[in-house]
């Protein structure tokens, strides 16, 4: 059930009655948005609720055990224990088949034919989210920041809300659990938010990022050696598009649908493509991520704490995991490779002219871009060798057939939205929130009436669903 | 030079300052007390006489006590929902067709053939109304600019 779908709707306006009519008893509210949110995760497969329910059980189990345990040595084996449990989850649904297939590789190279159990395991969708949400909560009641949940309720609950549960952001249990403990308390302000947020969401999402994907993006990265420079070039300034419309819209939209129900979300993009550095492309880019990895990866792998060399290092080590994170394939690693040592490069730099300012940042910001969009030709191509054509096809002077009018117009307006006063849409609220319930149903019904004449027939998937 | 006191001389050349009838003042004078002029006070502000019927509807319909934390957030939740009902309104009657495709999409069966038919019948009254031609000309202008060509494009060689 995606989110820009007539039956989504049905079924958030379902949850949307029901949850504000129980508003009287919280308990019984968060059974039901538990309730629904497991609904919601079976319309992919139903099987899969067990493992979310078996995760929520895990994390308050070990919660629970390090909030007992008075001895120190003993807290740090269940947090030691926990960390892993969630881990080995993911591994094995995630990257099982990744790695088998390269220890069949590795031994074929030595001479050595062996069948390991290759097993085609079905990938749960969000399992990346929920997972490294449960890492987060384990670890924040051991290092004291967060209170253990009041019930497994809190727990199940804080993992399987849908709104993020599928493709995020990353909410933390320090965000989410005090906002479980009474009824919340809906204002004019979060709704308004919500509904544009979601309005905004849906025609990036509909109308920016599915165009790109049909007319440009997806042709072009199938078969580069068909296309000449100016196509591939568009098409790889279009894919930098596409994902941003894509995945903000998703986080919009959770945001949007989590502010209706009363629960405030974290944002997740802040105008990515102005940072004038990779550093700050990462505080910009899919915020509860590199928020997370700089929290449970980078800083206890030592941060900066140990000097510049090992702060490089552990950039590189983040950003290489971090790739790993978003999939089990060379071509991720390789883009975390290319953050990192993007990073790597910056770090060292500001080291040797002593943090002065030595390029102007209009100059900045389009480095980054694209660096940024070489990133994307390894994200987004299916192997090496795509990735290989489409940087050679960069090279190859000739015409072109898909770049129209009508794509450079999505490709510039995607890009000029980062140019947009950065919290515009807060501003839209300030005027909005004061205006009759009637105008404002108008008014954003008109919009989704423009957003529905503009979008082409059917929904693709979010890009972050596979991971 | 000219003496200002005297009677014959009838055009004075230096000026003088006239001689104070008061005798001079021992001690400094007290300032002004501060004034209590209201510069934004408007006169029409001014306590008057009270209708007599607004002073009786007032004793017949006390007014409400201010709200209190919970009645501000149902009285947000009753505006969230009635915004969401006039967007649902307005899309049921404006994108009618939404609707009938998506019950078309649905697997066969009594549910789905129940909501085609009434979506069918809903979609065609409209139409009747000409409810359906804003979506339509957007839609037709959409197409336009999407087929918008750059002289000198080749054809799609995927």
């Amino acid at each position: 059930m995606l989110f820009p779908t007539l039956a989504f709707a049905v079924f958030f306006l379902f949850v949307y009655l029901v949850s504000w009519s129980l508003d009287r008893e919280n308990g019984r509210r968060k059974l039901f948005l538990l309730l629904a949110s497991w609904f919601f995760y079976a319309q992919w497969d139903w099987r899969f609720v067990g493992l979310l329910i078996a995760s929520a059980v895990l994390n308050w189990g070990v919660a629970a055990l390090i909030v007992r345990s008075d001895q120190e040595k003993r807290r740090k084996l269940w947090v030691g224990l926990g960390v892993a449990a969630n881990l080995v989850i993911l591994g094995f649904f995630k990257y099982y088949g990744f790695f088998v297939e390269q220890v069949v590789d590795l031994l074929s190279q030595f001479g050595w034919e062996r069948d390991l159990p290759l097993l085609q395991v079905v990938l749960p969708v969000g399992i990346s989210f929920f997972t490294f949400q449960g890492v987060s909560y384990v670890v924040d009641v051991y290092r004291g920041k967060t209170a253990p949940a009041e019930s497994l309720l809190d727990v199940m609950l804080l993992m399987s809300f849908f709104p993020h549960l599928v493709a995020g952001p990353i909410v933390r249990a320090s965000d989410l659990l005090p906002q479980f403990a009474r009824v919340p308390r809906l204002t004019r302000e979060m709704a308004t938010h919500g509904l544009l947020l979601i309005v905004w969401g849906l025609f990036k999402k509909t109308v920016i990022a599915s165009e790109l994907a049909t007319r440009l993006v997806d042709p072009v990265f199938f078969d580069p050696s068909a296309y000449g420079a100016i196509d591939i070039a568009a098409a790889v300034y279009a894919y930098a598009v596409q994902i941003y419309c894509d995945f903000s819209a998703y986080s919009d939209m959770a945001i949007g649908i989590a502010a209706l129900l009363g629960y405030s979300f974290p944002r997740n993009f802040d105008q990515p493509y102005r940072a004038a550095s990779m550093q700050a492309f990462w505080r910009r880019w899919h915020i509860s991520l590199s928020s997370w990895l700089r929290d449970y990866l980078y800083v206890p792998l030592g941060g900066g704490r140990k000097g510049l060399w090992s702060s490089c290092l552990n950039v590189m080590i983040t950003m290489l995991l971090g790739g790993l994170w978003h999939g089990a394939a060379w071509t991720f690693v390789a883009w975390g490779a290319l953050h990192g040592g993007a990073q790597v490069v910056e770090r060292l730099g500001r080291a040797l002219v002593k943090d002065r300012k030595v390029i102007p940042t209009w100059l900045g910001v389009l480095i980054t871009f694209h660096v940024v969009c070489l990133g994307w030709i390894l994200f987004r191509a299916e192997t090496f060798d795509l990735a290989m054509q489409m940087l050679a096809g960069l090279g190859r002077f000739e015409g072109f057939s898909l770049v129209t009018p009508f794509v450079l117009v999505l490709i510039v307006g995607g890009l000029a939205m980062h140019w947009l006063p950065p919290r515009a849409v807060e501003g839209l609220v300030e005027r909005l929130k004061t205006a009759p319930s009637p105008t404002l149903g108008v008014l954003i019904g008109a919009a989704i009436l423009l957003v529905e004449a503009m979008r082409p027939e059917g929904v693709a998937p979010f890009i972050y669903f596979q991971f | 030079m000219s003496d200002p006191t005297d009677p014959i001389d009838p055009f004075p050349t230096q000026a003088h300052p006239p001689v104070s009838p008061f005798p001079p003042l021992d001690e400094p004078v007290a300032a002004d007390p501060s004034s209590d002029w209201i510069g934004a006070a408007d006169a029409h502000d001014l306590p008057t006489r009270e209708n007599a019927l607004v002073a009786l509807g007032r004793f017949a319909f006390p007014p409400a006590p201010a709200l209190d934390e919970e009645g501000e957030a149902s009285r947000a939740r009753r505006w969230t929902s009635q915004t969401l009902f006039v967007a649902c309104a307005f899309l049921m009657i404006f994108n009618a067709e939404s609707l009938q495709n998506w019950a078309r999409q649905q697997p066969p069966g009594w549910g789905q053939s129940t909501v085609d038919k009434l979506a069918t019948v809903w979609v065609d009254q409209l139409a009747l109304l000409g409810a359906n031609l804003p979506v339509d000309g957007l839609r037709d202008a959409w197409r336009d600019a999407q087929a918008v060509q750059f002289d000198g494009a080749a054809e799609d060689r995927s």
